[in-house]
Order: C-alpha cells, then structure tokens, then sequence
C-alpha cells in the first residue's frame, strides 16, 4: 500500500494512503500522541490543529475523521471540559444570559464557525440566542459533538457549546409530548397477551409471536 | 468513485425497473441455510472455554475466550487497601451506566462512576438509527415483544424481553423531562420510523443523532449531579469479601499510572460491548474501548455468559472510503426507500428483514462474485441512496440524514447523488452476563446492565432496541441498588486468587492480560506507576 509521511506533534509518521490521523498512529504504534475515544467523530475528544506542508494553518479538526495528506503537520488541541449549567423550563434570552453572561461578549468574528467539525453555522446561532430565536438555536445544535472547539478559540470567552446545549436541554424538557394512546384494550386484555405470548414451550412462543406480529392481536 | 463506474452504470440502469420491483424475501429454511453458510457466528471461529462458569458448554470466539483465559493486569502481590469508599461504584461512562448515576441521584446513596475514557465516550454517542417505543397507534409492548422475540430467533429471555418491551413509553418520558428532543409531528406526536423486523413503525430518532442526542442529554445531567465522576479510572479487577459476595474494584488511574481501590456497597458494569475485539477481522463500528472488559470481570467473580456465541455484524458499514471503513449507515435509511444492491445492479434480499440475515445475504453476493471490489481491496456492494429522495423528494435525505450527509462530503461523495458502498461491520455483542430482571448476575453486590449482558436480544438484536436496552436496565438497577443494598463488607482478592490457581492447570497464554482495556491494534500498553509489590 502506498505510504506518505505526516508529522504529529513533531514525531514523524508513516502513513498509509486513505487513512485517518487516528489509524496512522495506531499503525505507527504512537497511539498515545492524541487521546481517542468513540473513532466515529461523534465523541470529540481527538481535536487537533492541521497545518499544511507549506506550514499554512488549515484549521481544526478530529482526527478520527481526518484522513492522511502527504507532509501535513498535525498537533493535538485538547480541549478541557467547562462547567456546566442546569437547564431550565420555558427558557427565554434572558434566562440564557443569566446562565452564561458572556453571551454578550461576542465580538462576530467568526472564529468558532471555522473551528466547528460538524460545520454548525456557530457564529450566526450566537447571535441568534441573543435576539431570542431559541427554536432555532436548538435545531442549529442538533449536531454538536461537545467537543468545545468553538469555546476553545472563542477569545472572548464565550461558550457556544454549553450554550447550545443549555438551550436544547430547556426546550426539550418544556415540551408537551403526547404520547398517543394506544388502543390498547386495558390491562385485562394485556395480561391475555402477555399469557399468550409467554406460555408453553420455545417452540408455542415462536409461533405465538410470529401471529401475534401480524395484526398486534390474539387471532386464534 | 471512478474505479466503480462499469457497475454504477449498471445500477443507474436498473434503478428505474428497481424502484417497482418487489424484494426477493428469504425465510424459513433458506434463512437457515443462509445463516449456517455465510453468517460469521457459524463458521466455526469459535470454541469452548476451559474454566470458569462456561466450562465446557457453548462455544463463544476465539478473541473472547483467549481474554477469558487470560491472567488478570494486577500485578501479583497487590494488596487492595481502600482509597475510594462508596455506596454504589459503576463501571462504565456510557448510556447505561449515566442511566443507571441519574437514577441514583436523591437516594441519598453515594455514587462513583468510573470509566476508562470520558464519560460519553462510548457505542451509545455513535447510534444512529433510533430507540423503540410501543407508543404508536395499533402498537403494545406485546407486539413489540413479539416483533423481538421473533427476530431474536426465540433466543431471548423472555421475562427480560418482557421487562424491555414493558418500559418502553416511560423511558421515553424519563428522557423527555431530562430534555432529549425527538423528532416529532406537527401534531406533537412522535414520528416513527420502521426498522429491520418490526412489524410496524416504532423506532423513534433524532434525525440520524440519536445517540448522540441521548448520550449528551445524560452526560450533562450526570456532570450536574453528586454522582462523582473518576474520568479516564479503567476497571481491572472486582474485589470480593471471600464469600461470594463482590465488594468494590481495583482501578488504573491513566493519567497518574497509580492503582485505586474503591469499596463498594454494590458495583454496576455497566463496560458495553466487545466489537473492537475484531473477530475474524471485521471492521468494526465500535468505540476504542469496546473490548470486552466487564465479560472478563463478571466472569472472574462466577458470572455465566449467555448467548456469547453471537454477535451483530450490521449489515450497512461503510466499506469506501477507506477512512470511514467499518462505519455505521443507519438502518433507517433503508426503511425510507435505500435498497441493497449488487454490482450487476440487481436486488437479492429485502433491505428490512433482520440484520444477521441481510448480513449474510451481503457476504453471500461478495462471496459469489458479485460484489464491487475497492482500490484498498475490501469489497462491498451498493447501498442506493438517492432512491431516498426519488421517493420522498428532493433535499429529504440531507435534513433526515445530516450525519451521513457530513461524514461523506470530504471525501466529495453527496449519498443524495451517489450510492454508497456498503459491507457488514461488527456491531454489537448479542450475548454476555446472565442478569434477572432487575440486572442483578449471579454473585451477590453485582448488577450488570447494557450490552455488556446477554439474555434481552436473544441472537439476534433488533434496531433501536439497544438505545431502550440501557436507559431502561440502568434505570431498573439503580432501582433495585436502592431496594436491596448489600452491607459493607471486607475488599479482598479472593476470586482473582481462585482463578489464578484454577489458571495454572491449562497453561494460559503468557504475558497477554485481561481485561485488555484497548484494541489490540492501536499498541495502546497498560502501564503501571513504580510501586513496590511483595
């Protein structure tokens, strides 16, 4: 297999053609150099910066997802976690300042848009909180991995991040869901099913099963 | 995709024809011949363990039984003395042990939550498809139960299966109030999607994030509750009192190298499942600390295993790009329209019958030449994706599916346009320690909950029934802690010296330990700090 040459943390690595930064190293047996978690750029712990051969920032990014380029010089950039804030029902602006006054603090520009993985629009959802447009806020954010980039660049010490999250959080839990009822016959009928569904040999539950699926009903 | 043009040109070709043909279905005694032929559970990759609890009986695969057989990480001469004392010690930072913390939360009891990573890091954050409920008009827990136990091949425990179905809205709720958004109607009601085996819609998602959106609901909460949380603590040992009865674990502490021993009322593994343990080489959708531990620990302390002869390989991994390999595509893109697809553009299986048989059809299509072959030599045949949006319109499968949508770009591929090609993927461990229905295993002080068990799924697991698996069995043993609190006892290593006499009469292999706590293949080491041991 072809291989190409990258460099992590400043250790030189061979790598092959098509793999990840993640892969490298586990091939490189230098595993240790950028903590891994879930490999599926869903968990975010394996942040890192990329520069380019020519020593051009590129960015920031996971390394589980980060596929091989010849001469790229990676560096971990881990992120600490921050405390986070209990959510709250009905949340408005105001309660989310509270939680976070920093949500001021934003001066747009831009950086946590560019440091975003899951290419969130960051910058502009921001600002989105602070004019109150929640439920926006909230679909913005459905796919935000923590891995707190967006806090890690942000100078002005603003947390999008746990904002985001905040948001969510206080929506989700203030909403109303019905949960349709069923026609369920009662739970003197549920106990009949339950009796059927259970009784008799292995081989009287499968085929009681396999009726029971096609109508959800006892059909004797 | 250049290389695969001859047989995308013959899948554009029949994509007209396909979008009105019907599947060609498999069952009864052809799924069996299916199965026995092609399915990796039946190749004979397996073979009995020589001690402990499943000595003799069933075979499981050789990667586990080797860890089974395994001497223990702890050096000889370790002394526990205790550093950590707790009421209730889990093991684990993934759905089912932060289930199992926020239940705990208002007892009154203390709770340490070890796990190896951080917590989140784990199978629970990566699931995409969903979570099954019987909320649904027509629906009960009986037809969903019944939908299981079918798929399950009637493998399943059904007093835990029953458990399972039977909680389903109130976990559902339970997630609600902590704040977890699922995708709904304009009316309010849930959506539900089907999934492979279920006889009628049930699975509920948010969009193709559903772990996600789960895992960082729990994983907020647990950091806002008493729950303590030993980030980056690997389980290595369960300590006992000499008389059955377990009593608290040994940790590593990775950052430090030093050992903790924590004294417990009760202990919780809740270590999930053991796809990084790669048998026979599949690539694997699991997280990086998918090996197996919790199997290894339970059974050191008497646990039996049960259905550890079967694993899930999923029958959508990613097989190109070679980056995204072993890589899930949700099930539920095939229950919207996606249809499976060999290189000569036709149809062999319908794309939602159970997972173990659409994987071994897909095993079977390679294994008969009409599979697609990559430029890094894995093969894989065509999930056709933008049948989705033929069927539902444009733009529906980037705002229903923005994860695979996301995950391709780089790599330039837009599923909306493009098929993917796709090869089963190890996926999740069907069998493990037998629990009753409150999650307590056989040895006193021990509850075990999550993939880490074996019993629910019987052999066979359905979509989104893992997602209610550990919020509804985390949830129901922290309830049953609470009833049933074991007295502190003594931290001894009694069982560990048990097994380790027991070890020495079949020559295990040297200097490979367990639990092995990492892939084999990332050369992660367990080292210890300097300390002296007698």
């Amino acid at each position: 297999m072809e291989t190409i040459k990258i460099k992590v943390a400043g250790e030189s690595i061979q790598a092959r053609v098509g793999e990840t930064v993640v892969h490298s190293l586990w091939n490189a047996g230098k595993a240790d150099l950028i903590k891994t978690g879930c490999v599926g750029g869903a968990c975010g712990v394996c942040t890192i910066t990329v520069r380019s051969p020519e020593g051009k920032m590129i960015g920031t990014d996971l390394a589980c997802m980060c596929p091989v380029e010849d001469g790229m010089e990676v560096f971990p950039c881990p992120v600490d976690s921050v405390l986070t804030v209990a959510p709250e029902s009905n949340p408005t602006e105001e309660k989310l300042r509270k939680a976070y006054p920093k949500l001021d603090k934003c001066t747009k520009c831009g950086s946590c848009t560019s440091a975003c993985p899951m290419s969130i629009p960051v910058m502009d959802s921001v600002l989105r909180m602070r004019s109150g447009q929640l439920d926006k806020v909230a679909d913005d954010f459905t796919t935000c991995i923590h891995c707190g980039l967006c806090r890690f660049v942000c100078e002005d010490g603003v947390q999008p991040h746990m904002m985001g999250m905040w948001v969510r959080r206080s929506i989700g839990a203030s909403m109303e869901k019905d949960i349709e009822k069923k026609l369920d016959q009662g739970l003197r009928q549920a106990e009949l099913e339950w009796k059927y569904l259970l009784e008799g040999s292995p081989a009287d539950r499968m085929n009681h099963a396999r009726q029971f699926r096609k109508s959800g009903k006892i059909e004797l | 995709m250049d290389w695969a043009n001859a047989s995308l040109n013959k899948l554009e070709a029949t994509r007209e024809q396909r979008l009105r043909s019907k599947p060609p279905e498999i069952g009864g005694e052809d799924a069996q011949k299916l199965l026995h032929q092609y399915h990796p559970d039946y190749l004979g990759k397996q073979r009995t363990v020589r001690l402990g609890p499943n000595a003799g009986s069933g075979e499981i695969p050789h990667e586990l039984a080797d860890l089974l057989e395994s001497d223990s990480q702890l050096p000889v001469g370790f002394e526990p003395s205790v550093d950590i004392e707790t009421d209730v010690l889990i093991l684990g930072g993934g759905g089912a042990g932060a289930s199992a913390a926020l239940t705990l939360e208002g007892t009154g009891l203390s709770v340490h939550l070890a796990t190896k990573l951080r917590l989140g890091d784990s199978n629970t954050v990566m699931a995409e498809g969903g979570i099954q409920a019987s909320v649904g008009i027509n629906d009960s827990p009986r037809r969903h139960f019944s939908d299981a136990y079918v798929g399950g091949h009637g493998d399943n425990d059904p007093d835990l299966l029953r458990v399972l179905c039977e909680n389903s809205e109130a976990t559902i709720r339970w997630l609600g109030q902590l704040g977890c958004i699922l995708d709904s109607n304009e009316d309010g009601t849930f959506q539900l999607r089907p999934g492979g085996g279920t006889s009628l819609p049930r699975v509920l998602a948010c969009k193709d994030y559903t772990g996600l959106e789960i895992m960082r609901v729990l994983k907020d909460a647990v950091f806002l509750s008493s729950t303590q949380t030993l980030q980056n603590h690997a389980g290595i040992e369960l300590l006992d009192d000499g008389g059955g009865q377990v009593t608290g674990a040994v940790l590593w502490n990775r950052d430090k190298g030093n050992l903790v021993s924590v004294s417990a009322r009760a202990v919780i593994i809740a270590t999930g499942g053991s796809g990084q343990l790669r048998f026979q080489d599949f690539p694997t959708s699991n997280h990086l600390g998918a090996v197996g531990d919790g199997l290894v620990l339970a059974y050191r302390q008497g646990c039996k295993l049960i259905n550890s002869d079967s694993h899930q390989y999923h029958p959508s991994g990613t097989a190109y790009p070679e980056a995204l390999a072993g890589q899930l595509i949700t099930e539920s893109i095939r229950s919207i329209g996606a249809q499976v697809v060999n290189a000569e553009g036709g149809r062999f299986v319908h794309e939602m019958t159970v997972r173990d048989i659409l994987a071994a059809a897909i095993i079977r299509e390679v294994f008969e030449k009409r599979g697609v072959q990559t430029p890094t030599h894995r093969s894989g045949i065509w999930l056709d994706t933008p049948l989705v949006d033929l069927q539902n319109g444009e733009g529906f499968l980037r705002q229903k599916f923005p994860g695979i949508i996301h995950r391709f770009k780089r790599y330039n591929i837009d599923p909306a346009k493009q098929p993917i090609l796709i090869y089963p993927t190890l996926h999740y461990q069907n069998g493990g320690i037998k629990i009753d229905k409150d999650g307590r295993t056989e040895a006193k002080g021990l509850w075990a909950v999550g993939e880490v068990t074996g019993g629910i799924h019987g052999t066979n697991r359905l979509m989104g029934n893992s997602l209610l698996d550990i919020t509804v069995f985390g949830r129901r043993a922290a309830m049953s802690i609470q009833k049933s609190l074991p007295k502190r006892r003594p931290i001894t290593l009694t069982q560990l010296n048990r097994f380790r006499e027991e070890l020495k009469n079949i020559s295990p292999r040297q200097s490979v330990f367990s639990p092995q706590l990492f892939p084999a293949l990332t050369g992660m080491k367990v080292v210890f700090a300097e300390k002296k041991f007698t």
